[in-house]
């Protein structure tokens, strides 16, 4: 019986091991299936039922693109120094050109603090140009310049150039940065953030309900928009 | 004694490389997160080989560590001498990998770390079997 102990050991490993492996590779492609079928039909019975109508509202009035009473709304969690934030921002703007008034997109601060060193400090610049009405202006540039600034040790003159770009008044952002109202801003976002538990960064809430990061890429975000406008309609 | 050690740190390494790749796979480790950080580590492309996940390939080698360290607890000769071979090629992998977080990507992953720290135990522990006496072939009894 002893002879054949190490081989029952190593084989009941293995199946445990691809067991368990099986296991977790398949529930998450499995749950956004099931959840975006009843979803429709859900958002279409109440619209009220909506858990974007959490407690925790959020900086007021939030950033946002597009009419807000646009049949699908869009709340995107970010961090400008997050490297696939930056990667979702295109697909965004493809998303607002085409579906134009009957999308609305907003924008939440989630700067993950210990993980990226300059994600605060960019928070705070594009809060400080939305001060000067610039906000979506300074957020184009910082995500579309990302890797330029990035790695930089001091990124306050490189945010400081984006503003002059986008024609602020310097001295007047410069002041803005560390304003009450920015922090506060922020802290806002964060809350919201923390009530609807978001983990990451990019957290995307369509109607309310979180969309699957695996949903992401442009052709399946465009599928659930419509999805969200079908049911509207009805 | 050592090897039940080696076998055991070998589950854990297992474990550790089955999450990387099952985040490899899903894509889930694509975004940011609050406490793991970015997935400069896995989704840049040394994270794969020909299209394997270098997490599976982890996975396969804790596997065969743990197999071996196993049949050397129970005094086979041979497993022993390439669970060295075996540990050596991982230990060294694990240096190469480590040197492309650092200075190639230029970012860590925890979870990648955590299998670096289980190879270094690993390396150590079977060096130190290494230096004790066998015992007597179970193949041959």
């Amino acid at each position: 019986m002893k002879r054949y102990l190490p081989f029952v050991i190593i084989i009941l490993v293995l199946v445990v091991a691809l067991g368990a492996g099986w296991y977790l590779t398949r529930t998450p492609a499995e749950s956004p299936a099931a959840s975006t079928a009843p979803s429709a039909a859900r958002s279409s019975a109440s619209p009220t039922a909506n858990r974007s109508a959490s407690n925790e509202p959020g900086a007021l009035p939030p950033h946002t693109i597009g009419p807000p009473d646009a049949p699908v709304t869009l709340e995107e969690f970010g961090d400008f120094e997050c490297p696939p934030c930056a990667l979702l921002h295109p697909v965004l703007k493809t998303m607002e050109r085409e579906f134009g008034p009957r999308l609305q997109v907003i924008f939440r601060e989630f700067p993950l603090v210990p993980t990226h060193p300059h994600a605060l400090a960019a928070a705070r610049a594009a809060e400080a140009a939305g001060l000067q009405r610039k906000f979506w202006e300074m957020h184009d540039l910082l995500y579309e310049n990302q890797k330029a600034w990035h790695d930089a040790f001091d990124v306050r003159p490189i945010f400081e150039s984006y503003a002059t770009r986008i024609g602020l008044d310097l001295e007047q952002f410069r002041k803005d940065n560390t304003n009450e109202i920015v922090e506060r801003r922020i802290f806002l976002d964060g809350k919201r953030a923390h009530a609807l538990g978001v983990k990451g960064t990019p957290t995307v809430f369509l109607n309310g309900r979180e969309v699957p990061f695996e949903s992401l890429a442009p052709e399946k975000l465009r599928v659930l928009i419509n999805v969200e406008l079908a049911g509207a309609q009805k | 004694m050592f090897y039940v050690a080696a076998a055991l740190v070998s589950l854990l390494g297992l474990a550790d490389a089955i999450y990387l790749t099952v985040e490899h796979i899903s894509g889930r480790s694509v975004r940011c997160m609050i406490l793991s950080g970015c997935s400069e580590v896995l989704s840049s492309p040394y994270a794969t080989i020909r299209g394997v996940p270098l997490a599976l390939i982890g996975a396969a080698s804790y596997f065969m560590a743990f197999s071996l360290a196993t049949l050397a607890a129970f005094g086979y000769h041979l497993a022993a001498k390439l669970l060295i071979a075996l540990v050596t090629l991982m230990f060294l992998t694990t240096l190469w990998l480590l040197y492309l977080q650092a200075f190639v990507i230029g970012s860590f992953c925890q979870f990648c770390l955590l299998s670096a720290a289980l190879t270094l135990i690993l390396t150590a522990l079977v060096a130190i079997a290494l230096r004790q006496k066998l015992p007597p072939d179970k193949v041959f009894d």
